[in-house]
């Protein structure tokens, strides 16, 4: 236990959560820090309870920590009351295991998930007392390093990081730090060892490639500025999940936080090329873990948190073939130990809906389908697999189990998206509870009814996706579609059984201007910041009018990212990178969206997308049906 | 089946971890553990365990208690041991007693507390506060104005306080402090009256609050007094009413 705190009683004991910055938690790790040649101070750049969530940095963090030249700490935004104390007081911020300044450590690495973060990296930086700009810093400063799923795009926070570390973080951190420790020894400069970590494999240090623009604001070109550092960065990717370190003692908090809960990752990758998801395309090919190997993991993980819940972690746990038997053994050791298990994205079948009667409280649970799109010609054009007919008969068992509560997924904003598919959604909604009334008689019903959930979220075309060609609708079209959909679902005959909850458009504007944006940005970003823009995810703290006015007085202009129709042979600020699928298969299934056409999913049939040159996974299974 | 009550202390950075996190916190460590804790029936079962009473956060203890109830156990030592292996530093469980079937709640029985009361390093009173309180302690009323469910209202803190004792030296305070489901003086509140009544500001943040044990009442006919809750020193007693 460290009983030196960075700050004092007085001061922790006028904090809205004082045990946000104490340290000191159950599977925390202290080590000597004379005993140790390189100190990282990891970030997840939002409040604790989120960032102590996140499966990444608990990943990141066991396996540094079981390096022992190595010794890896924690570090998350300080929240609003915190944030305005220690600029008061002039307190630099801390890592929470020794307590100490971040400005002395070695690395301070961020994960990047989302893009509404990136006024809290400035946060971050600035209270760590480190220059915003990567320029602006010398040995006196940790390397600052990004990674996590906005770093496949991380060309509008370019200027603020020195390194990206594009892909999965298990295999190429060990050859940095040895990197990092000959450099020291050397006395290398900074830049050298910069120059250095570029021929790593993975690596990306933004300062080393130069960017030019065509007039019209798209780029001409983005060229290496060394010839023995790569022109295109590969993602890195892990080949042997099981055989890979895996977290059986995370750092489990005393405040409740998001996902308090043993989390289980059973497979990386989805066979499902939805053409809006990001991930799907980031992580491919879908790989495996062997499930005696989760099995292990599971036991050990309760045994060594006393975590009361385990939660199967996956992009769509319906497709892990050892699903069923996981579940069984699970049941089985989890219900004498009181355990209760959870089972996010579960395909709705006859399957899940067993396993979900046997783990769930039927009463008190509901039943999630994602549809996406109100029609099926809408459901094609994104190539989500899911038919009203699975939904129907989806729900038709589940309200024979017991089930009476619906939750619907819907975006809006598809490209190619018409009235009807806007009004669809409200079709789906209706027929649902139709189905209700038609599966449970009145007298069976016990005076309950069926309830139903739609929410809408806004589509904001992402990097790296089929729809990284597609225009985004504007703030005004994005309302007027909740409002058309609001409108669709108020005529059905049981609007009353049916409640629609539709996202903030302001904040999904400027999260397209971001995914989609540039190195133009980081100086709107570093501006908003300096206005008071920080803790943007948050509706409360988002200051859209801020944001705006910034782009003006910088002379951006949002809608550039937005907007903007882009030519098929656009090069765009990501190409620097490759993720693994080629550009030409995303752009063959822009081709297929817009015609209308589904896709097979990687089970079915190779869509040849490129992520088969890692030669793992499920590119080498054998096809069930062609 | 095995009632018993848990002596354990709390120091260190853990002080700022509130009720409500403890108990979410001996939850898991029981877990981890292993200890054959029994559950209560029904869809979502929790553990049987209760508090005696919460620690404000911020302050330490060394003598806080909890009752639970196993199923099975090999002794309360090796419960103790158990615990204390998978523990974090701030906490360790003291001692372990098993209680009679039919004991009442520690909840239930809680008489009163004894404090160690001092100020924070970096919130010193300016003046004498020890020659000062010992001035105001001998009043023969101590009013203040305590928060209920039903307002402000207004108390008498004498008969609250059994006994107090100051170190010079050290700079401390320590009192013995009514603590029941009837009427409980918090040390915050104390210290806010004695402030008001030589016109001084108090901040609660400045109060460095460590309690030293929980007492519960004994009542023997013709003697009452009030002991920790488990203690073999017979000094620790103390005779209400003569």
């Amino acid at each position: 236990m460290n009983y030196n705190l960075a700050l004092s009683d007085e001061i922790l004991l006028d904090l809205e959560k004082p045990e946000r910055y104490i340290g000191n938690e159950v599977n925390s790790v202290t080590k000597d820090k004379n005993a140790v040649d390189i100190r990282f101070a990891m970030c997840f750049p939002d409040v604790y309870e989120i960032g102590m969530s996140h499966l990444g940095i608990q990943i990141l963090y066991g396996m540094f920590n079981s390096y022992d030249d190595v010794w890896c700490e924690r570090v998350y935004s300080p929240w609003v009351d915190a944030d305005k104390t220690f600029r008061e007081k002039d307190i630099p911020l801390f890592a929470l295991e020794s307590q100490d300044p971040i400005k002395g450590f070695d690395f301070l690495g961020f994960t990047i998930q989302y893009e509404m973060c990136y006024t809290n990296i400035l946060q971050i930086l600035d209270l760590s007392k480190i220059p915003l700009l990567s320029k602006d810093r010398t040995w006196d400063d940790p390397i600052v390093i990004g990674g996590g799923p906005c770093t496949y795009n991380a060309e509008p926070i370019a200027d603020f990081f020195d390194i990206f570390y594009i892909g999965e973080g298990e295999t190429k951190y060990r050859e940095l730090f040895d990197l990092y420790k000959k450099c020291k020894k050397e006395n290398m400069s900074r830049i050298d060892f910069l120059h250095e970590c570029a021929k790593i494999s993975g690596i990306y240090v933004p300062a080393f490639y130069d960017v030019q623009y065509k007039e019209d604001g798209t780029i001409a070109s983005m060229k290496p500025i060394y010839d023995d550092i790569p022109s295109v960065i590969k993602k890195e990717m892990c080949l042997a999940l099981s055989e890979t370190f895996y977290p059986t003692k995370p750092v489990v908090p005393y405040i409740k936080i998001t996902q308090d809960r043993v989390v289980l990752e059973i497979m990386r990758g989805c066979i499902r090329g939805c053409r809006f998801c990001q991930a799907g395309q980031l992580y491919k090919p879908l790989r495996e873990k062997d499930v005696n190997h989760l099995k292990e993991l599971a036991l050990e993980a309760l045994k060594n948190t006393g975590y009361e819940e385990i939660s199967l972690s996956s992009l769509s746990s319906s497709d892990y073939s050892k699903l069923p038997e996981l579940i069984d053994f699970l049941i089985k050791n989890c219900s004498e130990k009181k355990v209760n298990i959870s089972l996010p994205s579960l395909r709705i079948d006859a399957f899940s809906l067993d396993v979900m009667s046997k783990v769930q409280d039927v009463k008190k649970s509901s039943l999630t389908f994602a549809p996406e799109a109100g029609t099926q010609r809408m459901r094609n054009v994104i190539n989500k697999g899911l038919t009203e007919e699975d939904i129907l008969r989806g729900s038709h068992e589940a309200f024979l189990g017991g089930w009476n509560k619906v939750k619907l997924y819907f975006m809006l904003g598809l490209p190619t998206e018409t009235d009807e598919d806007i009004y669809g959604i409200g079709d789906i909604a209706n027929k649902v509870a139709v189905e209700y009334f038609e599966t449970v008689p009145k007298e069976k019903r016990n005076g309950r009814t069926i309830d139903i959930v739609a929410s809408t979220s806004f589509f904001v075309p992402k990097p790296f996706t089929p729809f990284q060609w597609a225009r985004m609708n504007t703030k005004e079209e994005f309302l007027d579609k909740a409002n058309k959909t609001r409108k669709g679902i108020m005529s059905q005959l049981n609007q009353k059984h049916i409640k629609y909850n539709w996202h903030e458009a302001d904040a999904s504007m400027m999260e397209g201007v971001l995914a989609r944006g540039d190195r133009k940005l980081c100086k709107v970003i570093l501006k908003a910041y300096e206005k008071g823009c920080i803790f943007d995810a948050w509706g409360e703290y988002f200051k859209f009018d801020t944001w705006m006015e910034t782009f003006e007085e910088c002379g951006v202009d949002p809608f550039f990212y937005t907007t903007r129709e882009r030519k098929d042979d656009e090069i765009f600020p990501w190409d620097i990178l490759n993720c693994g699928v080629t550009k030409e298969f995303l752009l063959r299934e822009w081709k297929n969206a817009l015609a209308g056409n589904k896709s097979f999913n990687c089970r079915q049939s190779c869509l040849g997308c490129g992520a088969a040159s890692y030669g793992v996974g499920v590119c080498k299974e054998g096809r069930t049906n062609a | 089946m095995h009632k018993l009550r848990l002596k354990f202390s709390k120091t260190g950075p853990i002080k700022f971890v509130g009720h409500l996190d403890i108990m979410r916190y001996f939850q898991k460590a029981i877990r981890r553990a292993e200890v054959d804790i029994k559950y209560s029936e029904g869809f979502s079962p929790h553990q049987l365990l209760s508090f005696a009473q919460p620690l404000s956060v911020g302050a330490t203890s060394d003598g806080e208690y909890l009752d639970m109830t196993v199923n099975s156990m090999v002794s309360t030592t090796d419960v103790m041991n158990r615990l204390n292996s998978v523990m974090n530093e701030g906490i360790t469980i003291l001692a372990v007693e098993e209680l009679d079937e039919h004991s009442a709640k520690a909840m239930t029985d809680t008489y009163a507390a004894k404090y160690v009361l001092s100020f924070r390093p970096n919130s010193k009173p300016d003046f004498d506060w020890i020659a000062e309180m010992e001035k105001y302690l001998s009043g023969d009323k101590l009013p203040a104005m305590k928060k209920t469910k039903s307002g402000m209202k207004e108390i008498d803190m004498k008969p609250m306080i059994f006994a107090h004792e100051f170190d010079e030296k050290e700079q401390t305070g320590t009192f013995l402090l009514s603590m029941s489901s009837l009427e409980t003086l918090k040390p915050t509140l104390l210290f806010g009256a004695f402030f008001e009544s030589i016109g001084k500001e108090f901040s609660t943040s400045s109060l460095n609050i460590h309690r030293v044990d929980i007492y519960k009442l004994v009542d023997n006919g013709d003697r009452r007094y009030i002991e920790p809750f488990i203690t073999n020193d017979m000094n620790e007693r103390f005779y209400l009413n003569g």
